[in-house]
């Protein structure tokens, strides 16, 4: 196997080539912010936290969809990207109805620890205040859209790992919503196999089963890559 | 069909062409459409028949001829005399002086109403003049609904050249000789761009032609495809053996039908005679075109959703690397161009690209189509070599501002773009001046204003745009030009602070630099080059009378 | 160095902000030690003098919360938002994706516990809501911000002894932050 030596932030690092920038950082305890990423399904580069400096690339380049190359110089902690990964979390603050103190995920939440990490205390922008609906015709979970940030971790997970493709996008812009089949309620899906893999996915209080209340759920996003993983062994 | 029929078939249309001692014209551009081209047709048609010339006269209709708020055009050949805005009441007294007293009426010529002496040759008239037709050639001269009439302009020519005398990297070394350079917007460099298409080695390769126009006040691929689409089609097919590709899509969007109802026939009509499909005029290159239908969402014209669009998902980007020249259509190796581009390939090929690098300026070969519009006195579709000044084609090509009235700027771009101020009038037009005042060329959509437009407006109606368009898929432009509307609505209301505009380009930046694809990342433009030149009409805007900036409110 | 004077206001809130100050338990008596406190809902003092610092709990919800919210900030040297309504609204602010007349409808007629006798008050001593909650900055400028539903005891303390000690509190440390 060939190995090629990049550079992350002054640390010279040996890896192999076809793994994305993403995998190398982790794999070498480089924290990079994600949002839309989960281990497991394909990458979109959607929220933009993870965008690093690349040398002799003018352009900020997502860690989670871009191989890494030979000799590669790679910057992931500059002044000008902690800037833009506050900026985009006040973003998804302000975007829809984010109440932590009322929320199932208060505690757990990943945008919640996105908020800290980037040292957030407060919201510079105005709240859009969008009306958002809740669905909770399905049996066992409820999707709040107040809560969601479009990381289509879940339109990902219903379509790669389980198939069933409930999840999908409708509309543009601040208007996009998650929809289950063609915009119906979730509890009427004919393609919704209640697997529960989208509510592990979620990382926010979006999608919960219904038994949870205030910061009681848990969530295990991991369970989604040992899925596919232990697919692949063909167990 | 092979090379010989080909050849048979293009002296065959030369020569029925030549029989007819006058053609007229009759512009069927979508516009002179809207303003009622295909009566004229009809009744035009009438009066020939009805004096018995049908043998001698020949009546068609075209694509575009240029100065569309003149419309209806009716262009008498070979004099080259335009009538403008033609009255179905006075098409008789016109047939009559025009073509049998040979004495054309001045007060009905183009352009009678604002010229002191209109022109009998309309190529004469400064709007003419100034302009050089590479990829408009033969757009308003032959009806784009015959494939004949393409013929009679040397149509598939270049092709069966291309397929009989030159290898795949002859066509691209001849391309990449040209130095055009894509005429969508970015500018990339066409030759190279089919290289690396060319050098990626599948089974599989695509060609796809962007026709998804989504530019407010843009419609250089419209015209381009309803006035010509064989062009279209013929470069199309050149870059498919080019790179390597046996399959084409052209993606055109669906407020267009005008042009996919030509570019289907012209399709169908090529497809019937052999030119495009398998073997193509008896050689071993096939290569077939369909047609995609857009359904009007602006992040379509950007290639990866185009290309998401066409493989029938959802029209959203995908970052690049990888390109879709590496993988594109269906994971394939896929080389997207422009309409322009496209209609730009057949002339390089016929003239060589020693002909073309030889137009414009050092860096941006060739020519351009713009598409003036706002408060310009001719409004419509001309084609200036690269390096043509800002005030040529305002003032000579557009005989200036309507009503006498200053002009303040000129937006180019669209809603990725942005203004030029009257101090930079005398900016030769290519792709690096533009960028240097903080503009783009874009696919070429010229707006003129007027010393009444209010810029700050012009930024926030553009940011409503982008606001509107934006995928939603990233969250710098579907959070981040929604944040920025609204700040420009504020501060357009008079209600904007100076944290509101300090916070205003702190996200213009943020937007730019970090947005998924190329809408969000020009999104910001239209709002930075008005700060950048009109900096005092936000100033003037915000309240600050007597409040200290650390007393006011945060957001 | 001369004693500071503190001051806490309690605009659109539940009052748990509060609670938490007095969680500092008897590191109160450190705060005496530095500062007077001129006004707070625990200590019945009814003019807000011009004050060094200033926290104020809840969003401005209503007319009476803005002219209060203006009034503190000419009074204040430093006003610190105290708490997630302050700060972001909170749950005060969910009342934003409904339209008010429905909110006081549901309120005072049409929820059930008014058995169908409800009626809206009309008395004009009540103040009147205003149609959007919003956070403190969005009507005046706010010095420093402690977020939390409540806020940590801890957290106001740290930022309470730094102001008092003519410090700069910075809560961008992952273990001072908290919402919800």
């Amino acid at each position: 196997m060939t190995t090629i030596t990049i550079q992350v932030n002054g640390k010279q690092l040996a890896t192999e080539p076809d793994k994305t920038i993403l995998e190398v950082c982790r794999a070498n305890d480089i924290e990079i912010l994600t949002m839309c990423h989960l281990k497991g399904v394909m990458d979109v580069g959607a929220c933009r936290l993870c965008l690093v400096e690349i040398e002799g690339i003018n352009k900020l380049l997502s860690a989670c969809t871009t191989k890494v190359a030979a000799n590669m110089v790679i910057r992931t902690d500059t002044e000008r990207i902690k800037k833009y990964q506050r900026i985009t979390t006040e973003l998804f603050f302000a975007e829809r109805n984010h109440v932590c103190s009322v929320c199932v995920a208060n505690g757990k939440c990943e945008l919640q620890q996105l908020g800290y990490k980037v040292g957030m205390d407060h919201i510079r922008y105005p709240f859009l205040y969008p009306k958002c609906e809740l669905d909770s015709s399905h049996a066992w979970y409820v999707i709040d859209h107040n809560r969601c940030i479009m990381c289509t971790r879940c339109v990902r997970v219903c379509n790669e790992v389980e198939g069933a493709h409930n999840w999908d996008v409708m509309n543009r812009g601040t208007q996009v919503r998650v929809i289950s089949d063609f915009n119906s309620p979730w509890g009427e899906s004919v393609t919704c196999t209640s697997c529960g893999k989208c509510v592990h996915a979620c990382p926010t209080g979006a999608i919960w089963p219904k038994a949870i209340v205030q910061g009681q759920l848990e969530k295990k996003p991991g369970i989604i890559n040992e899925l596919v993983e232990k697919r692949k062994m063909k167990l | 069909m092979n090379r010989q029929d080909l050849q048979l078939l293009t002296d065959q249309a030369k020569e029925k062409k030549n029989s007819c001692k006058h053609t007229i014209c009759v512009c069927c551009g979508a516009s002179c459409i809207s303003s009622g081209s295909e009566e004229v047709l009809k009744k035009l048609e009438e009066e020939i028949k009805s004096r018995g010339l049908e043998n001698e006269v020949a009546v068609i209709p075209t694509g575009c001829m240029g100065p569309c708020n003149q419309g209806p055009l009716v262009k008498y050949m070979p004099e080259n005399t335009i009538y403008q805005k033609v009255d179905c009441d006075n098409i008789a007294r016109v047939v009559q002086s025009q073509l049998i007293d040979k004495k054309p009426i001045e007060d009905l010529l183009l352009f009678a109403d604002s010229r002191e002496k209109p022109f009998l040759n309309a190529e004469e008239d400064p709007f003419f003049k100034k302009q050089l037709k590479v990829a408009l050639l033969d757009c308003g001269d032959i009806n784009p609904e015959t494939i004949e009439d393409y013929f009679t302009r040397d149509g598939y020519k270049a092709l069966s050249d291309v397929l009989f005398r030159m290898s795949p990297e002859d066509v691209i070394a001849e391309i990449k000789h040209s130095r055009i350079r894509g005429r969508g917007g970015a500018g990339y460099p066409t030759g190279m761009k089919w290289e690396t298409v060319y050098k990626y080695v599948s089974d599989q390769k695509y060609v796809i032609c962007n026709g998804d126009e989504g530019d407010p006040g843009a419609f250089m691929d419209r015209s381009v495809l309803e006035g010509n689409p064989h062009r279209v089609l013929e470069g199309m097919a050149i870059a498919g053996y080019a790179v390597g590709a046996s399959k084409g899509y052209a993606y055109i969007r669906g407020e267009y039908p005008l042009a996919i109802k030509r570019f289907e026939l012209a399709i169908k009509q090529a497809r019937k005679n052999g030119l495009i499909g398998n073997n193509i005029l008896g050689t071993n290159f096939s290569f077939d075109v369909d047609v995609r239908i857009g359904a009007g969402a602006f992040v379509c014209g950007e290639e990866t959703a185009l290309i998401a669009s066409i493989e029938g998902k959802r029209g959203t980007p995908k970052p690049r690397p990888p390109f879709p020249a590496e993988s594109g259509l269906w994971g394939h190796p896929t080389l997207i161009n422009n309409v322009e581009t496209f209609a730009g390939i057949v002339p390089i090929l016929n003239k060589g690209g020693e002909w073309y690098s030889e137009i414009g300026t050092p860096k941006s070969a060739g020519t351009k189509v713009f598409a003036l519009a706002g408060k310009i006195n001719y409004s419509g579709l001309i084609e200036v070599p690269m390096g043509t000044t800002l005030r040529e084609i305002v003032f000579d090509i557009g005989g200036g501002i309507q009503g006498g009235g200053t002009f303040k700027a000129a937006q180019t771009g669209g809603p990725s773009g942005g203004c030029i101020p009257a101090e930079h009038l005398d900016v030769k037009m290519d792709y690096e001046a533009l960028v240097n005042l903080g503009s783009i060329m874009g696919s070429g959509g010229l707006i003129v204003m007027d010393q009444q437009s209010d810029m700050v407006d012009v930024a926030r109606y553009f940011m409503e745009f982008c606001m509107d368009e934006s995928c939603g898929k990233c969250v710098p432009c579907r959070v981040g030009t929604k944040m920025m509307h609204d700040l420009l609505h504020k501060i357009c209301a008079g209600n904007g602070t100076r944290i509101d505009l300090d916070r205003l380009e702190e996200l213009a930046v943020y937007v730019k630099e970090t947005s998924l694809c190329g809408l969000g990342g020009s999104a910001p433009n239209p709002l930075l080059s008005t700060l950048r030149h009109f900096r005092q009409e936000y100033e003037s805007r915000i309240t600050t009378p007597g409040v200290k900036k650390e007393l006011q409110p945060q957001s | 160095m001369s004693r500071k004077k503190l001051a806490t206001v309690w605009l659109g809130g539940c009052s748990g902000c509060h609670m938490s100050l007095l969680d500092i338990d008897e590191r109160i008596l450190e705060v005496a030690k530095l500062a007077d406190i001129v006004k707070c809902p625990v200590v019945d003092g009814k003019e807000l003098p011009e004050v060094d610092i200033t926290l104020v709990e809840g969003a401005v919800t209503s007319d009476e919360h803005l002219e209060e919210i203006l009034h503190i900030r000419k009074q204040s040297k430093i006003l610190v938002a105290l708490g997630d309504c302050a700060v972001m609204t909170n749950v005060t602010g969910m009342r934003n994706y409904f339209e008010l007349d429905d909110c006081l409808n549901t309120a005072y007629k049409t929820a059930i516990s008014n058995d169908g006798q409800g009626e809206m008050p009309a008395s004009p001593f009540v103040m009147h809501l205003n149609q959007k909650v919003v956070p403190l900055q969005e009507v005046v400028h706010v010095d420093h911000v402690i977020p939390g539903c409540p806020p940590d005891a801890n957290t106001i303390f740290y930022v309470l002894s730094e102001l008092l000690n003519n410090r700069i509190p910075d809560l961008s440390d992952v273990k001072k932050l908290h919402y919800g």
